[in-house]
């Protein structure tokens, strides 16, 4: 965790343009960011300024134009459409908006979903996805089905879903975004605790409040990252004795 | 292996089962389309297996307690027979080969077993309306053996030749009642006392008697049978007898057949289904199969739609696009296994509660209740696959969705497939083309049904590009009209479905209207007249035994007059010697080919005498009838022939058929004759004589009574009718009132638009509501920008009317072509097998071609196209609630 070499996530040149011609839009336009484990990116910028498209390209839901992804040293360009959604099982958890889970499972199911699609079995997936709660201090919550449960509450079965397996990388688009201040809050810190202990997480946001958790923020302007605060390497950070 | 497969599964279909719940509107639907026809198709193969019984379970009412029953005849010649000669035996007549079998013979070669003796026939007995036909039995009630034929209700066993027991059918049958005594419609058979009710355990509602040897006078003309008891009576002992020229059921045999290696080969493979019939019932399924999926689709499309989010959110958590299809089929396994159980179980409750009215109905007792559990089991299946065939399109579609735009609230409906027009005009044509090449060629019904299967198969995959142009030609509609079209385009998923549902619909009812309708203009347009328009003619009955019955011409005379005061009757003499066992020939002389192919006897008779009876003839001019009168005046014999040929001289011979089988001749003349050529008409007789030249050929009388010279109505028919049927005579009165359209054509009609209306309105309808409650956001932003209420209203009826209309114009396009292709083969007539040209005869040529006769049911077709979809649209139109929704949606 202190090699800087060992990027979880690393963004190189990403380029994505939608439609054609006359419809062409440019979402990414020459990208570059690498995140490292236990670091919290903040991602923020106006809207349509290619945030949600940084983070569908991170996870191989969508694919660059051009450009590399690596995640955690494997280039998604050599996967297929299989091996991508293999990753996003092992390696990479999704955290959105809203309407995270599905609503004909419990919590512990949703939590236990990417394990139960890798084929491990209902009763070890259930187990993994009670400890991913209890880490989250939510097992309380794990019978309850997403119609019983509160937007809060939703979000951090979200996480917990995301992190399941110890998988190394979170990505969340405006996790917080449909919550009131003080539930958000609850759910950042929740995020904050997983990165220290060793997760890395890009987080979309809009609220320079929350960006305030992260260990660095990164602006997106028309598909170009603009300004990059706190340059340090993450490193630095976690060894305040070197700066 | 299993536990892979149950791993893979598992999620999959714990989802399922909670969408399934979630959604119990949508299921409910899914549920009710699957569970119909599997509940229809087990309730009536329990009750077909239960109404027939088989060998086995029949074996006691046919045997009692006997071990076999055995027939000998003294006509019977050579036996070979099956396990059970009633499915299969050969029974050559003739002399027996030895003398035949009697009691002692065949208790001695079943080792001592002992017999009793049976004898069965049907006989008439008094009843308050004339006679009845009664099945009658001669056997000892009281032996041990006869034990299980007929069951004591009340009253007594019989004690004595003078008594009988009989069923509760007879007793009603001829209003007796236990102590009367069964009169005898025949003169001279014995006159038995009823002593008690007994019911035949076969026969249920018609009359059945019983009573010991002699008591009912039956004649079994050498015919003896017995039932042998002992031991079991083994197939070598059943082939042994065989020989002796016995005819054998054993019970062991029946139960238990013998492999089919140790079968006389001479009986052929018995038991193989009819491939006509197997043929048939696959389309049946097929077509049937189609028409669940197709309804139970768009359901299938929209709960697709519905889980869209929680699909691409498995998709983000790392779902395989198979995974994600599998969620969507698991809810087809989990819908259409409750389905086909649940219609099971229902088929199976509802053929045990219908049970009691189905014995009612049926003119034998019952069989035990029994399940055909192959085609139980087959019917469950059907079910399971119809749902996991309706699913399979929606899964593989929302496997191929826009994860990202799905996840960012945009609703992405993938691209439409390029391949199935392409296979679907593939289909068509061939389809067409089978359609076509069937209509050329004979006996091809079977085959155009497969190629209407064919066209229909096409049409359902060209749906979607149909509606994809509609959607481009909607521009310039009004606003509800346009949004309705142009959402059925956009949501081709639950759209294409229902249209295909209704289009498949009218093509099969179109198909079969055309060759029904056709069938009955054939009928209309061949129709021969018997007599002249208006005419009517009174005419003897048969005896059982063939024979034309004595006529009490006298007394049917006055029952025409009382009748029809004003009519003119007339009486119709032909050749005597028409007893039912000669004939009369008609050649040319030194020819043996008949001069007509055809011809009728309407007038009484085919060899009449005199011109008196000619004006009720059909069809002859009048310079006919005046050549006929001329030549008949001449002396000269009339003969109507196919063609006119060059002579003027007839044979003519009478020959007669003796009990033995042989013809023997009674008269031969060749007579002076003039020949009226028919062409295509049927002739009203072969033979027109003058009464001198009738002598020469026997004696003369009366055959036919003609009524005309007044109208005859519908009272007068029917009182005519009745008084001639009650004469001696037995006679029947035929009024000719030219063609009558058959109530059948006008009731297949009824029923195949009756059909047809109950599945579009089905189909439309399902769709219609599935369609807005897919909608729901759009008619929520239609609401805020200020729509009226009415405008729900409006889409819904737009969106039904699109539905039905497309689909049905798009059926009866399809469902012409096979339709009109069916029909001409259906109307055509005599295309070959001619006559054999026989001594170089001029007279010769195939009977008359006829068809093919086309004829469209527009009216059909017009309430099918035109009708339904507005009715429908009406009906949806005030069915829906007009408030619209304001909340925009919840995931
Ligand atoms: N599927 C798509 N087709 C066309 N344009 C798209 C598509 N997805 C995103 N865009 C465009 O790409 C740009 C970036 O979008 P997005 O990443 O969603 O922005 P943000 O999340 O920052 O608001 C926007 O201009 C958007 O309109
Ligand atoms: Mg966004």
């Amino acid at each position: 965790m202190n090699a800087a070499g060992t990027a979880v996530l690393r963004l190189d040149d990403v380029h994505r343009v939608h439609g054609q011609a006359a419809t062409e839009v440019q979402a990414l336009r020459g990208v570059s960011l690498a995140v490292y484990p236990g670091e919290l990116v903040a991602v923020m910028g106006p809207s349509g300024s290619g945030k949600s498209t940084l983070l569908t390209i991170a996870g191989g839901l969508d694919s660059p134009t051009s450009g590399t992804v690596c995640v955690e040293g494997r280039d998604l360009g050599g996967l297929d459409r299989a091996g991508r959604a293999r990753l996003r099982r092992t390696s990479v958890g999704y955290v959105f908006q809203d309407f995270n889970l599905v609503p004909a499972l419990t919590a512990a199911e949703n939590a236990a979903l990417p394990l139960e699609l890798d084929g491990v079995r209902a009763r070890a997936a259930r187990g993994a996805a009670l400890a991913a709660l209890g880490e989250l201090g939510i097992e309380e919550l794990a019978d309850r089905f997403p119609d019983q449960m509160s937007g809060g509450q939703q979000q951090r079965v979200a996480i917990a879903r995301a992190v399941v397996g110890e998988r190394r990388l979170v990505l969340a688009d405006e996790p917080t975004g449909a919550l009131d201040s003080e539930t958000g809050e609850e759910v950042l810190r929740m995020l904050r605790a997983r990165c220290d202990a060793g997760t890395a997480a890009v987080m979309v946001t809009h609220e320079a409040r929350h960006a305030a958790w992260a260990d660095r923020v990164v602006f997106l302007r028309d598909g170009v990252v603009v300004d990059e605060s706190s340059p340090l390497p993450p490193t630095a950070l976690l060894e305040p004795s070197l700066r | 292996m299993t536990g892979r497969l149950a791993a893979r599964w598992a999620l999959p279909l714990r989802v399922a089962r909670r969408e399934a719940w979630r959604s119990k509107g949508r299921s409910l639907l899914v549920l009710v389309l699957i569970a119909l026809p599997v509940l229809a198709v087990t309730a009536s193969a329990v009750v077909v297996a239960t109404t027939q019984v088989s060998g086995a379970e029949g074996i006691d009412r046919r045997l009692g307690t006997a071990q076999a029953r055995v027939d000998v005849s003294p006509d019977i010649g050579r036996v070979v027979q099956g396990a059970d000669p009633d499915q299969g035996a050969l029974i050559t007549e003739g002399p027996a080969p030895q003398r035949p079998l009697d009691a002692a013979d065949l208790s001695r070669r079943l080792g001592g077993a002992p017999t009793t003796e049976l004898r069965q026939s049907q006989a008439r007995f008094v009843s308050d309306d004339g006679a009845a036909p009664v099945e009658t039995t001669e056997l000892d009630l009281g032996d041990p053996l006869t034990r299980g034929l007929f069951d004591l209700t009340s009253g007594r066993w019989p004690s004595g030749p003078g008594e009988v027991v009989a069923n509760q059918a007879l007793l009603d049958r001829l209003g007796l009642a236990v102590g009367d005594r069964l009169e005898p419609a025949a003169e001279g058979g014995p006159s038995p006392r009823v002593v008690g009710v007994a019911e035949s355990t076969t026969v249920r509602s018609s009359p059945v008697a019983a009573g010991p040897l002699g008591s009912l006078g039956i004649d079994t003309s050498g015919l003896r049978s017995w039932l042998v008891g002992g031991d079991p009576v083994t197939w070598s002992e059943v082939r042994g007898l065989n020989r002796a020229g016995a005819v054998v059921v054993s019970r062991s045999v029946v139960l238990d057949p013998p492999p089919a290696d140790q079968l006389p080969d001479e009986l052929g493979v018995t038991g193989t289904t009819d491939p006509v019939i197997v043929a048939v019932v696959a389309l049946v399924v097929a077509m049937v199969l189609l028409e669940v999926v197709l309804l139970a689709g768009p359901a299938f499309a929209v709960g697709a739609k519905r889980q869209a989010r929680s699909l691409a959110l498995m998709s983000s958590s790392g779902a395989t696009p198979a995974q994600v299809r599998r969620s969507l089929l698991a809810t087809a396994v989990v819908l259409g296994s409750v389905a086909a159980v649940g219609g099971v179980l229902l088929g199976l409750a509802l053929a045990a509660a219908a049970m009691p009215l189905v014995q009612r109905l049926s003119a034998s007792w019952l069989g035990p209740f029994d399940v055909p559990w192959l085609p139980v089991l087959a019917v469950l299946a059907f079910g399971l696959l119809s749902a996991l065939l309706a699913a399979l399109a929606p899964a593989v579609m929302v496997a191929r969705q826009d994860v990202v735009a799905v996840l960012a609230g945009r609703r992405g409906e993938a691209r439409p497939s390029r391949v199935s027009p392409v296979v679907g005009t593939l289909l068509l044509a061939l389809g067409v083309a089978g359609s076509a090449y069937g209509a050329l060629t004979r006996g091809s019904e079977l085959f155009i049904a497969f190629a209407a299967v064919l066209c229909v198969l096409g049409t359902v995959l060209l749906v979607p590009l149909v509606l994809a142009l509609l959607g481009r030609l909607a521009r310039r509609l009004p606003l509800v009209v346009r949004y309705a079209v142009r959402d059925a385009a956009r949501q081709r998923s639950r759209t294409a479905p229902a249209v295909a549902a209704v289009a498949a619909t009218v093509a099969g009812v179109v198909t079969l209207g055309i060759g029904a309708s056709s069938d009955a203009l054939e009928s209309r347009s061949t129709y021969q007249p018997s007599l002249a328009m208006g005419s009517g003619v009174v005419t003897p009955g048969w005896s059982e035994t063939g024979e034309p019955l004595p006529g009490s011409w006298e007394a049917a005379e006055t029952v025409v007059e009382r009748a029809l005061p004003e009519a003119r009757t007339t009486a119709v003499v032909g050749l005597g010697q028409d007893d039912g066992n000669s004939y009369t020939e008609v050649s040319r002389p030194g020819s043996s080919v008949p001069v007509l192919s055809s011809y009728g006897s309407a007038l009484g008779g085919s060899e009449l005498v005199g011109d008196e009876a000619l004006a009720a003839a059909p069809g002859l001019s009048a310079a006919t009838l005046e050549r006929v009168r001329t030549a008949l005046a001449d002396g000269r014999a009339v003969v109507f022939a196919d063609q006119t040929g060059d002579s003027d001289t007839v044979r003519v011979r009478v020959e007669r058929v003796e009990d033995d089988g042989t013809t023997s001749r009674v008269a031969q003349r060749t007579l002076p004759a003039t020949y009226v050529a028919v062409g295509a008409a049927t002739a009203p007789a072969q033979l027109l004589l003058p009464p001198e030249l009738a002598r020469e050929l026997g004696p003369t009388r009366t055959v036919g009574l003609v009524v005309d010279g007044a109208p005859i109505g519908d009272a007068q028919e029917e009182a005519v009718s009745e008084g001639v049927a009650a004469l001696g005579m037995q006679g029947s009165f035929y009024v000719e009132r030219g063609y009558q359209a058959d109530d059948e054509d006008v009731i297949v009609l009824l029923v195949l638009f009756a059909l047809g209306a109950v599945l579009v309105l089905g189909g439309t309808l399902t769709a219609t509501f599935l369609a807005l409650s897919d909608a729901r956001p759009d008619l929520a932003t239609l609401a805020a920008v200020g729509a009226s209420p009415r405008a729900r209203r409006g889409i819904a009826a737009s969106y039904a009317f699109v539905v039905g209309f497309v689909g049905a114009a798009l059926g009866a396009v399809v469902g012409l072509v096979p339709g009109l292709a069916v029909a001409v083969p259906l109307t055509s007539q005599g295309a070959d097998g001619g006559w054999t040209v026989e001594g170089g005869d001029v007279v010769s040529g195939a009977p008359p071609v006829t068809g093919p006769f086309l004829d469209v049911p527009w009216l059909l077709v017009l309430g099918l196209v035109v009708v339904l979809p507005l009715l429908t649209a009406a009906v949806v139109g005030l069915l829906t609630r007009s408030r619209l929704p304001l909340v925009a949606r919840a995931a």
